[in-house]
């Protein structure tokens, strides 16, 4: 850029300005195995590994509403930008045919599943667990001890919950009387 | 840029095979089918779609006890590449900054002359029968980022730089055997090792072949002729075993 003057710079910057707004891809075609790329003028934006306990920090590039890469982020210093092969596979599962969008539902004795909302499926859950709660709740023992207490529900947590999530689902749990809380990690 | 260079350092690998999908990942590479071959080690073999994998090697010592060896396998990016010097239409190439050996797949017109060139035996083909193998990332590379496999790897068994600086690192460290430090003109991927490179069923000694530029002086002229290359044409004119 030694020789470029003032003016022509200014001429220089215009132009790409106006380019830029009409965006059209300049850059040379280049003759590597990979032509360009691929995550050049993606979104990046942060996310958690699902898997596992550890929940490692990632960076998701996204075109056009799109995810195009999934990568380790390296500024997280619980992965610094590392992936095991499960977290390193993750593009998957966002771009994936067999990935379930909505909710669905399998009435007691139907055998197909069929899609439905999540506010009728968010709604039903909480019906059914305050029926249940309210049926079996257990207010005193044999011994007439007040134990206020849930034996008809149980909760199974799975080692992809965080410290946070297990908090919160602890306190939930309690909340509803429940005594049977349980982790997988555990099994 | 300097030249660039991975150093695998299989002690520190874990066998997690970060590396294998990070590759898939970034390449855009499906999956394959594959079989159960009585070990951990998956996929069997290098193919089309797979760029790189780990060989799980059991090996019993001297003191009797079964060591379990993780090797990286992919294409060893060399200083003086066969590949590329067999290579009838110059698909093929060398990039002068990096040393990556890279392919343009328009170019190639799949005469697997590179397969049968390569010391390693590493060049796969596509379903279309086009050159694929590992090609470094030379489009992250390039753009200042290191490679997929590079960037994935949990332990640091995979560690990319100037290659002038991470053999440097490496002997630091205490590795006493640098496979690929000088074998077929420095290779661009270098094993620090605290064994012999035979215990790691790596190729003690790789060559190339003695009449490569004979070849592929023969292959150019043929293809002047008019003479349209393919693996059957290769297998006639001998380069081809089988």
């Amino acid at each position: 850029m030694g020789g470029i003057s003032r003016r022509n710079f200014l001429k220089l910057s215009l132009g790409s300005l106006v380019l830029s707004s009409i965006s059209i891809d300049l850059t040379p075609v280049k003759s590597y195995a990979a032509t360009e790329l691929k995550i050049r003028n993606a979104k990046e934006s942060t996310s958690v590994c699902p898997y596992c306990s550890v929940g490692c920090s990632l960076i998701v590039y996204a075109k056009g509403g799109k995810v195009v890469q999934v990568e380790g982020d390296p500024d997280s210093p619980i992965n610094q930008g590392a992936l095991c092969p499960k977290g390193a596979s993750l593009l998957q599962m966002a771009n994936n045919p067999y990935r379930v969008m909505e909710p669905l539902y399998r009435a007691p004795g139907a055998t197909e599943w069929k899609k439905v909302s999540w506010e009728w499926a968010l709604s039903e859950i909480a019906k059914r667990v305050k029926a249940t709660r309210d049926k079996y709740f257990i207010l005193k023992d044999e011994k007439g001890r007040v134990v206020n207490r849930v034996e008809a529900i149980a909760h199974v947590g799975s080692a992809a919950l965080d410290n946070e999530e297990c908090y919160l689902l602890q306190k939930l749990m309690r909340a509803l009387g429940l005594v049977y809380i349980e982790h997988q990690a555990r099994i | 840029m300097a030249r660039k260079a991975l150093l695998i350092t299989p002690d520190l690998c874990i066998g997690c095979r970060g590396c294998q999908v990070a590759c898939k990942s970034w390449n855009d590479l499906p999956a394959e089918k594959t079989k159960n071959n009585g070990t951990h080690e998956n996929p069997p073999d290098l193919t089309g779609y797979t760029y790189n994998r780990i060989r799980f090697i059991e090996k019993v010592n001297e003191k009797g006890e079964v060591q379990w060896l993780f090797v990286s396998h992919r294409c060893l990016h060399c200083g003086e590449p066969a590949c590329v010097e067999i290579c009838p239409v110059k698909a093929l190439k060398k990039d002068a900054e990096t040393g990556i050996v890279y392919y343009d797949k328009n170019q190639c017109i799949g005469c697997q002359a590179c397969q049968a060139a390569c010391p390693f035996n590493i060049p796969r083909y596509d379903k279309n029968g086009k050159i694929s193998k590992c090609h470094f990332c030379i489009d992250r590379v390039k753009a200042g980022l290191s490679p997929a496999c590079v960037k994935t790897c949990p332990t640091g068994a995979i560690k990319y730089g100037n290659r002038e600086e991470i053999i440097k690192e490496a002997k630091a460290e205490g590795y006493s055997v640098l496979y690929g430090e000088t074998e077929l003109g420095g290779l661009g991927v270098v094993y620090a090792l605290k064994a012999s490179p035979k215990e790691y069923n790596l190729a003690e000694n790789p060559k190339k072949p003695e009449n490569l530029i004979a070849m592929g002086q023969m292959l150019r002229t043929l293809i002047e002729k008019g003479v349209a290359l393919s693996p059957s044409v290769l297998k006639d004119i001998g380069l081809i075993k089988g």
